[in-house]
């Protein structure tokens, strides 16, 4: 619903007669006086009017009645721009004449829209002389709204927030142009709808507190779920659309991979990292090891064509999402395929704070479509204003950094994040906190394998670069000890093999006119996948804020659709890429695959004859 | 296990090095492929479990020398849950999950 402006246009006032409605008048606390230009009014008309105002007082806090001291005249007008139904002037509000026709006639959708935009022009004049300045110019509100401070400015600052991007699921779209209209509306929704409450959960208690709660704000509402819905975008067999209770979460670590020499990850990745207990588990420092029910918050560029080009990284042209991941899967991505360590800093934050933390990310989650640009809204941004905004205390811990490291640094500055879990290599290795890469031990390992079997190569790389039918005779000669050196060397020169056949690919395809087939594929693929990082695709039209008990019926239908569609893709893009490879390089992965199918059967034999402990 | 094939999305994507997955491209285009469970392991082992394979295998070989937290997961899953992991050690349950 699109109710008005509050442009503080000073408009002329004629010397209509005027009638001072004594609606709040004799009521005991000092009140809201409004005075309506009755000039060409019918009597019913007035009447009518007259129950608005009546109704809208019964919406309206006391704090809110107490703070509009002046009289406020109230005029309907057949002036204003079409599709804008009020507006709020000097101590003025104007409403739209049509509406009070149709009131008047009886239409009830007319009435209740009147009521909203009498309630929107109310709450820009109470947010202009509001005690304690007006919200729309406190940094808290506009945290909360979407105008984010920026990493490299002082954290309460108003300079520097320019655009709201929490565009999805917003009740209405006006709210986002500029703060003074995202207070209106949302105070025209905190004041009329019972589940705001539940939607909108951090805004509501800003303005409650700030205001008393809504008297009378009717339908759905309380209690709110306590837990939050989100897209999972593992690639397991989790559920498409799974809940995080965050009484569930131990602790939240600052997740930072480590950087490579590629441009894109010099300064690594910076993520979050819940430590979700696993069902049963009492919250404490044993949740630390239930791994596979651990996830990671981490923003992501999402790119949804094939084309990808650094200018338009730089230039803020690729969204910038939130997305849930499995740790496990995370973990895997890092330290196997990229070779590359995570470090798991924990945060010291109270439950109460990592309930804040985990309610704006479901914010973000649910409503958040940024801009990702390379130096300036990175993920090490977008996790430092996560924190920012999520927890108030850390607002004015200067913690803005455009670097992953800068943000942990800081964090470790401010005695937030407790690096001295790092202090016991071995321990953090065990613990989890320090997830390390292979490569270093490559070496190492194939020594092993070296002394066993007296292999001719002194060098892990040599070894690797065999053929997979050279390395094959060895195989069958393994002991547990080598074979288990073997499976994971292996298993990494798979790993190589795959990342140059995609490189080839890559060259082949991307710079040429040839579009195969299977590149469609894959571009659907993306496309496709694009609601894991933008889940309000699932919802479209339904509803705002976080999704309530109906809209989360919904979603779970839809996205186990969704999810069916992206495994028959994935499937496809596996098929499709295999036909695009050269017989060398099928050869290749397909004598690798042999050598390792081979060593799982000469691993699970020894056990067998060394007659080793057998799990169910 | 077969390696995600999201890999191969992010090379056709142009996103130079795979590096370049999980810190800026949209890899995330979900959907499925590493359940990291091999197709001929026995039936109703944990994932937590399946997931420490690589953590075994790094223990075996070095003797106990790397220790990672997803075998210290399994391990302890194995205790609380499997009466049969309670008397076996650490190097003996990472070869059991090394079989698997």
């Amino acid at each position: 619903m699109n109710t008005g402006c509050g442009r503080d246009r000073w408009v002329r006032f004629a010397a209509w007669p005027l009638l001072i409605l004594g609606l709040w008048a004799g009521q005991a606390r000092a009140a809201l006086q409004v005075q309506l230009d009755e000039a060409g009014l019918a009597p019913p008309e007035i009447v009518a009017t007259r129950q608005l105002l009546e109704q809208a007082r019964t919406h309206l806090p006391d704090a809110m009645q107490a703070a509009l001291e002046q009289p406020i005249r109230l005029r309907w007008s057949d002036t204003l721009d079409a599709g804008v139904a009020g507006h709020a002037g000097r101590n003025e509000i104007l409403l739209d004449r049509e509406l009070l026709t149709a009131i008047a006639a009886g239409d009830a959708a007319a009435r209740q829209r009147a009521l909203a935009t009498l309630l929107h022009e109310l709450a820009h004049l109470y947010d202009r002389v509001a005690p304690g300045g007006p919200m729309s110019r406190d940094p808290r509100l506009l945290d909360l709204a979407g105008w984010q401070v920026r990493a490299t400015r002082i954290g309460t600052q108003l300079a520097g927030r320019r655009e709201n991007r929490f565009v999805d699921r917003s009740p209405d779209r006006y709210e986002l142009s500029k703060p003074a209209e995202f207070v209106a509306v949302n105070l025209e929704y905190f004041l009329l709808d019972g589940s705001y409450a539940c939607r909108r959960p951090a805004l509501h208690r800003y303005f409650a507190q700030r205001l008393g709660a809504p008297p009378a704000a009717a339908g759905e509402g309380a209690p709110c779920a306590r837990d939050f819905v989100y897209a999972d975008a593992g690639d397991g067999d989790a559920q498409a659309l799974a809940a995080l209770d965050p009484r569930r979460v131990y602790a939240v670590d600052y997740l930072l991979a480590d950087s490579n020499d590629q441009v894109m990850s010099r300064w690594g990745h910076s993520m979050l990292r819940l430590v979700v207990c696993a069902p049963g588990r009492v919250p404490g420092p044993d949740c630390r090891l239930d791994l596979s029910h651990h996830l990671v918050l981490s923003f992501r560029a999402f790119v949804g064509d094939v084309q990808l080009s650094s200018w338009r990284g730089l230039t803020g042209r690729y969204p910038s999402r939130l997305f849930v991941l499995p740790l496990t899967q995370v973990v895997d991505e890092y330290t196997k395929v990229e070779l590359r360590g995570l470090r798991s800093t924990p945060l010291r934050l109270t439950p109460d704070e990592i309930a804040g933390l985990l309610e704006r990310a479901a914010q973000l989650h649910w409503s958040y479509d940024g801009r990702y640009y390379f130096l300036s809204n990175n993920c090490a941004v977008e996790t430092y204003k996560l924190l920012h905004d999520g927890v108030p205390r850390l607002a004015t811990a200067d913690l803005g950094s455009i670097t992953p490291t800068g943000v942990l640094r800081r964090l470790e500055r401010a005695g937030v994040a407790d690096n001295s879990v790092f202090d016991d290599p071995a321990e953090a290795l065990r613990l989890g906190y320090h997830f390390e890469s292979l490569r270093p031990h490559f070496q190492q390992l194939f020594d092993v394998a070296r002394s066993q079997l007296a292999l001719p190569q002194a060098r892990v790389e040599d070894w690797m670069a065999l053929d997979p039918a050279q390395r094959r005779p060895w195989i069958v000669r393994t002991d547990l000890r080598s074979g288990a050196a073997l499976l994971l060397l292996e298993q990494a020169a798979q790993r190589r093999q795959r990342l140059q056949v995609q490189e080839a690919l890559k060259r082949k395809y991307l710079g040429s006119d040839e579009h195969p087939a299977e590149v469609a594929v894959l571009e659907s693929l993306l496309q496709q996948g694009a609601y894991l990082g933008r889940p309000a695709q699932l919802l479209e039209g339904t509803g705002y804020g976080l999704p309530q008990a109906r809209e989360r019926e919904q979603l779970a239908d839809e996205g186990e659709q969704r999810r069916a569609r992206l495994k028959q893709l994935h499937a496809d893009v596996e098929a499709g890429a295999r036909e695009l490879m050269t017989p060398t390089q099928r050869a290749l992965l397909d004598g690798i695959a042999a050598n390792r199918d081979l060593l799982g059967q000469r691993l699970r034999e020894l056990h067998a004859e060394e007659g080793g402990v057998r799990l169910p | 296990m077969k390696t995600p094939a999201i890999l191969l999305s992010i090379a056709l994507l142009g996103v130079a090095p795979a590096a370049f997955a999980s810190s800026f491209a949209g890899t995330s285009a979900g959907g499925s492929s590493a359940s990291s469970a091999s197709s001929d392991s026995s039936s109703g082992n944990d994932k937590v479990v399946l997931a420490a394979r690589d953590d075994a295998a790094s223990f075996v070989a070095s003797d106990g020398a790397i220790r990672g937290a997803q075998l210290e997961a399994a391990l302890r899953h194995l205790r609380e849950h499997v009466p049969q992991a309670r008397q076996a050690s650490d190097i003996e349950l990472a070869k059991a999950i090394l079989a698997l």
